[in-house]
């Protein structure tokens, strides 16, 4: 409600998407890529890695590696004449540099970055992006650590993209999160860095909308970076943990274009946060047939049946985990039999993850929290106070009421 | 005592139309609408899914009926200013004659009818604010299922073009900061409304007939013929 981006919600344009703007945008945004990536050429690379060096010894061929440009083109939402641009871009996305800082997190983004387990195309690009400072995956600590950070905002003034990780407590815990031998708090920290950033890219659902840190009762008044920063361009890639193909689109879409991608009204980039999980699920057909998963392990669950009834929130979810998947479009949560739980909307922890249907979510009853009931038994609780009032009203009228021309 | 009765038109045929098809509307809707919020019957009927549309009839006959909904409240918006029958704005205005004859309506029902100091012949304020009650709850009924509604059409496209999911937007988009942020919140909302149109609906058939008993002029009468009675003394 707070969020000033909300007002943006009444635009039509943050809610559309447009997958097709038309021969000659296409064509002027060609040419400025070209040129634009004609100029990052001239630049020297922060790190001097040969990516089709790096690809060879990870054993993917070039012809594996075009098919993924191909298919990161048609995930951005550009026409295929873009593919040899995207494969270009991405070849020179270590001119980049990236800075990346922990909040309240469980550093499962950072995870879901690095992708530990047999890399494949997308965790490799993201390797080998120029990272220059990232607290988990560094050698360097404490002193050390505070220098690199020092000398990488110092070099990269203004250049650098900002990937933050978590949530800034903004409320009583603003002094229980500090960091570094300063004793910087998490808000002073991104401050810090933000104001020196060309644009921030928020990741995980912690850093974009507060996230898991930020359920009731938010004891450390836990926000996402869109309400603490307001003087940079905002790029939310919700989702816990948020899809390494999404955070490599962003970067793509940034050395390609220059530009952070188009976003809708909570700040998600249009290609990934545009269309609705239930609208591109492989189990939609059962959601329209009325056939539900009634209870874990039965016999709907093992002929995958709609698992609506099972708390899923696709229906209100908008991600593209239903079309690009999890670890190389291995698998998601619906696929493995497990419902949506809307991780990449706001309050998601709140409002989206539990295993009922969405009629019966548990609903504050007082504003600061207090009893819980679903919208039903606050519905028959009114409905009862409606009949006994009635009741009362009825039963008086038949002792004490006067009928018109009756003499009392 | 004897009392001629004198007949009165209070209700037109397309108002007492308009009254049965938002009646049936009404039911339809809230029978389906609890069905899409949490599927109570069963579902393992031995056919493929492909032949059989359980959930998708249930929204599909929402839908229907929140159309009818939607354009019944307009035709109804339109004729509080501009009906040629009985203009339901004039007894609206907060004018001194319609602040007390509010207030005269409301004590007769909370005295039993033993106190009545009004014409209960033609339509009273208190009667016309509690129906405007109604039309405000069925608009933002409307406001939020537009609003749940366009969630699936994302492509900005639809059947009939590309007007109404922007026209959708635009109406409905500012429903999301006002539920409290989330798509979810307007969920909540549309679905607790419900509550309230059902307890509006309990008072009004409550009322209906408590005023039949009561005033002994055949209100009930009203929705059906359209006319109800007046007592003229000898």
């Amino acid at each position: 409600m707070n969020r000033e981006h909300l007002r943006s919600l009444f635009t039509t344009k943050s809610a559309r998407v447009d997958t097709n703007k038309g021969e000659e945008y296409y064509n002027s945004l060609y040419k400025r890529c070209r040129a634009r990536l004609d100029e990052l050429k001239k630049i020297t690379p922060m790190r001097n890695i040969d990516i089709a060096q790096v690809l060879e010894d990870e054993g993917i061929s070039r012809r594996d590696f075009l098919k993924w440009a191909s298919a990161t083109t048609a995930m951005l939402m550009l026409p295929a004449s873009f593919t040899p641009l995207v494969a270009e871009a991405a070849e020179l996305m270590n001119r980049i540099p990236v800075i990346w800082i922990e909040l309240q997190d469980c550093a499962g983004n950072s995870e879901a970055f690095i992708r530990a387990d047999g890399p494949k195309v997308d965790e490799i690009i993201l390797e080998i992006i120029s990272l220059e400072f990232h607290e988990t995956l560094m050698a360097p600590a404490g002193h050390q650590a505070e220098a690199q950070l020092h000398d990488a905002v110092e070099h990269f003034r203004g250049k650098y993209l900002l990937f933050v990780e978590g949530a800034i407590p903004v409320g009583r815990g603003r002094e229980w999160c500090t960091i570094g031998a300063s004793g910087e708090t998490f808000e002073e920290h991104l401050t810090k860095l933000a104001n020196d950033a060309a644009a921030i890219v928020a990741v995980g659902t912690c850093a974009t909308f507060g996230g898991v840190p930020a359920a009731a009762p938010n004891p450390t008044g836990a926000v996402g970076v869109m309400d603490v920063v307001n003087n940079k361009p905002i790029i939310n890639i919700p989702a816990c943990p948020a899809n390494p193909a999404n955070m490599v689109g962003v970067i793509l879409h940034y050395v390609l274009t220059g530009q952070i991608p188009e976003l809708d009204s909570l700040l998600r980039p249009k290609f990934a946060f545009g269309y609705r999980i239930h609208d591109n699920c492989e189990r939609r057909a059962h959601f329209d047939a009325g056939e539900f998963v009634e209870e874990w392990g039965d016999e709907g669950a093992k002929n995958n049946f709609c698992l609506y009834k099972m708390g899923c929130k696709g229906p209100m979810t908008f991600n593209n985990c239903s079309i690009v998947r999890y670890n190389e479009s291995v698998n998601w949560p619906i696929g493995a039999g497990h419902g949506c739980i809307g991780c990449s909307e706001p309050g998601f922890w709140d409002k989206y993850a539990y295993e009922r249907p969405m009629a019966d979510a548990n609903i504050k009853m007082a504003p600061n929290g207090g009893v819980e009931k679903s919208v039903d038994q606050f519905g028959l609780a009114l409905l009862t106070a409606a009949g006994v009032g009635i009741a009362i009203h009825a039963a008086a009228s038949a002792i004490g009421g006067k009928k018109e021309g009756e003499e009392k | 005592m004897s009392a001629n009765y004198q007949p009165i038109k209070r209700m037109t045929l397309f108002m007492r139309l308009n009254h049965w098809v938002v009646f049936f509307s009404m039911i339809a809707a809230v029978i389906t609408g609890l069905y899409i919020g949490h599927p109570y019957y069963q579902t393992l009927i031995s056919e493929p899914a492909a032949y059989k549309f359980v959930m998708a009839w249930n929204r599909a006959i929402h839908f229907y009926a929140a159309i009818i909904f939607d354009v019944s409240s307009i035709v109804i918006a339109y004729l509080y200013f501009f009906s040629r029958f009985d203009k339901p704005i004039k007894k609206l205005i907060p004018t001194k004659q319609n602040l007390v004859e509010f207030w005269e309506v409301f004590v007769n029902l909370v005295t039993l009818n033993r106190v009545k100091r009004f014409d209960s012949s033609h339509e009273d304020s208190f009667h016309v604010v509690y129906f405007t009650i109604f039309h405000l709850l069925l608009a933002w009924m409307l406001l939020t299922g537009l609003q749940l509604y366009v969630l699936g059409l994302e492509s900005g496209m639809s059947s009939i073009g590309k007007w109404w999911p922007t026209l959708l937007h635009l109406a409905t988009d500012w429903t999301v900061p006002v539920c409290g942020g989330t798509k979810m919140d307007v969920r909540y909302v549309h679905h607790m409304t419900m509550y309230f149109i059902l307890v509006w609906i309990m008072f009004h058939i409550y009322y209906v007939v408590w005023r039949t008993i009561f005033w002994r002029e055949g209100d009930i009468a009203i929705v059906f013929g359209g006319y109800k009675f007046k007592r003229v003394k000898k």
